[in-house]
């Protein structure tokens, strides 16, 4: 690890993170667009064990990353039944095709 | 310091300081375990889980009020708890009471409606337990990660409860909807928090103010580099924060979650889930600038300030234009959350902008605080005010809705005629929203104003503010009055569903929630006083 220093793990994960937002915007899959979100967390928590590395932050930081998984997974669980509800009530999970509710 | 005596020191503090003031937490999620062994035991055929959850949230009530008491005594000081992570207060333990009561009304009403069935209700009770105990985490979060979990804690389960029809196609699209929109903006904020605690090298939130004096020192402009990341970090937290609120434009989900969703979770999540996202909303800022007497005043968060002021001009304006076109009730009443939301949303503008007046207006630190402590008083009463109109609409659309089978507002005409109780009780809740007086949302928006009135006296731009939210009262005028209309001047046409809700319990509880809205001009000092304690307690 000598010689790495801190922009590197930033710039990583900046570009773990446009490329989540740009995943999540893009996507007309509703998986694609869990996938996206997952990409923006993990930038997240790139951003904290580096940080936990390199700055005062310290432990407090890989505490923060190992909740954020447990949150992410959590949270993934109930995006994947909602999907999966969805796909049973409309057999597609395109989401450009949830345009039923609108006004 | 050895890790045995870090160990012993944490152990005690958990035991001695920290178990207690999580009481009501820790008494709901007691409440979740007994809900589900009891069905893993087949007990919930003999006890209804909606028993069990109402005892365990009148236990968890009593137990915050006793928690309030003992605070105003001084037996029970204020104070952080958990290391650091949550914050004891006036404020959190206002927020805890305003949501179990809430709770409590919302349990009563799912009763009554009937809309989780016997099979169904421990899943419901423990999805709506469950968020309730996010949104009293995040009403004393004291730390960047509390703040995210909390958010998280209260989202994961809403986004369930949303699509809790499963059969219905327009339900599993709506939390669809939900989901993603919910899943992308707390990925922003989380980001956003990581920046945030990397640069300042803390999750603390009192320190976030003293960190980013000493990281930007002079630099108090856009011209530094660090200014502008932080400032983009702070952003991307609001950005979550948004989302909770519904504010423009990160609304899109409230219309549609709403429609799709029954009655009684819309009700939920309009009141419960704005309730504590504007108490962390308020929380975070005061994070920002800081509360110790004599905390600089910064021209960044006075510019931040009059940002949220735009936004929520701009919330209650679309909220209530986009209002006028809707057909369906419940997306009606979507709308006008948006709009109220961005009333509250100027309290907290006049808030910042009061705290970060620069010195040229004449205030001293100390009136500063005052005034500030005063705008959040105001969104404090204007809260409790919405919970019993917001509540008490919601709670006549599932009625009517388990009667005609419908949630149109062309269906609703004539309905006076075959149901007096409760149509008198919608004209007060729509009164109360519109703010007329007597009723008791007059006093709430008339706080709100008072406050944006006087932060005008610091910056031009509150008058704008100002303004727009005084128009926009007369705008909402219209839509409220349409449903009015239909409801009392329209004949009831040939063939349509009777209705017949006499005074049964049902008719009772709409009464009971309406009730307050016209009784709280008696206590509107009471119930000011308390706010005002409450606040002032954040500034301690």
């Amino acid at each position: 690890m000598e010689g790495v220093d801190l922009k590197l793990f930033l710039l990583v994960g900046a570009v773990l993170f446009v490329c989540g937002v740009i995943c999540m915007t893009s996507k007309r899959n509703g998986i694609g667009v869990l996938i996206g979100v997952e990409l923006v967390l993990n930038a997240a928590n790139l951003n904290f064990v580096a940080f936990s590395r390199y700055t005062p932050l310290g432990l407090d930081g890989q505490i923060m990353a190992l909740f954020v998984i447990v949150l992410a997974a959590a949270e993934a669980a109930v995006a994947l039944a909602i999907a999966l509800n969805f796909y049973n009530n409309h057999l597609t999970i395109d989401v450009d095709r949830a345009d039923e509710l609108r006004g | 310091m050895t890790f045995e005596v870090l160990l012993n020191q944490v152990i005690g503090e958990t035991l001695t300081v920290s178990i207690c003031r999580f009481g009501p937490e820790l008494i709901v999620s007691a409440t979740i375990l007994v809900l589900l062994l009891n069905r893993l035991f087949g007990i919930d055929r003999w006890v209804a889980p909606y028993w069990t959850t109402l005892i365990g949230c009148m236990i968890a009530l009593g137990y915050a009020t006793n928690q309030y008491l003992l605070l105003q005594q001084g037996t029970l000081p204020a104070g952080e708890y958990f290391t650091g992570l949550m914050m004891f207060d006036g404020f959190t333990v206002f927020l805890r009471i305003f949501l179990l009561l809430f709770l409590i009304l919302v349990t009563v009403l799912t009763v009554l409606s009937g809309i989780p069935d016997l099979e169904d209700g421990p899943d419901f009770y423990t999805l709506l337990l469950g968020s309730t105990i996010g949104m009293m985490i995040m009403s004393g979060a004291n730390h960047l990660l509390m703040l995210f979990i909390g958010i998280e804690m209260t989202s994961v389960p809403s986004y369930a409860m949303v699509g809790f029809l499963k059969g219905r196609r327009q339900s599993s699209e709506a939390a669809l909807k939900y989901v993603v929109y919910g899943a992308g903006a707390a990925g922003v904020m989380l980001y956003g928090i990581s920046l945030i605690a990397g640069m300042l090298g803390t999750g603390d939130m009192p320190l976030i103010a003293e960190r980013i004096g000493q990281l930007t020192g002079t630099a108090s402009n856009f011209e530094s580099p660090l200014v502008r990341t932080l400032m983009l970090a702070i952003v991307m937290v609001f950005v979550g924060l948004s989302f909770k609120l519904s504010l423009v434009p990160f609304h899109f989900w409230c219309p549609d979650a709403f429609e799709g969703a029954s009655a009684e979770v819309a009700g939920y999540l309009s009141v419960a889930s704005k309730a504590a996202a504007f108490g962390l909303l308020i929380r975070f800022c005061l994070a920002l600038t800081g509360t110790i007497e004599g905390a600089a005043s910064s021209p960044i968060y006075l510019f931040l300030g009059l940002a949220i002021g735009f936004v929520a001009m701009v919330t209650a304006t679309f909220g209530n234009l986009a209002a006028y076109a809707q057909t369906n009730v419940k997306r009606l009443l979507a709308y006008s959350t948006i709009a109220h939301a961005g009333y509250m949303l100027m309290a907290v503008a006049a808030m910042m902008v009061l705290l970060n007046a620069p010195s040229g207006a004449g205030l001293t630190s100390f009136e500063r605080q005052e005034l500030a402590a005063k705008s959040i008083e105001g969104l404090l009463f204007y809260l409790v005010v919405y919970l019993f109109m917001n509540l008490g609409a919601f709670a006549i659309v599932a009625l009517i809705r388990n009667e005609i089978y419908s949630e149109e507002i062309s269906d609703y005409k004539g309905l006076a005629r075959q149901t007096p109780v409760l149509c008198v009780c919608m004209v007060i809740c729509l009164v109360s929203l519109i703010g007329i007086p007597p009723m008791a949302g007059f006093f709430g928006k008339l706080f709100v104003f008072a406050s944006v009135f006087q932060s005008a006296k610091v910056h031009w731009a509150m008058w704008v503010v100002f303004l727009v939210g005084a128009i926009n009262t007369v705008f909402s005028l219209y839509y409220y009055l349409q449903v009015l209309k239909t409801m009392f001047l329209d004949e009831r046409p040939e063939g349509a569903r009777t209705i017949d809700i006499p005074l049964n319990p049902s008719g009772w509880y709409v009464i009971f929630v309406t009730a307050p809205l016209l009784l709280l001009i008696l206590c509107t000092e009471q119930l000011t006083q308390t706010a005002r304690t409450v606040a002032a307690g954040l500034f301690l």
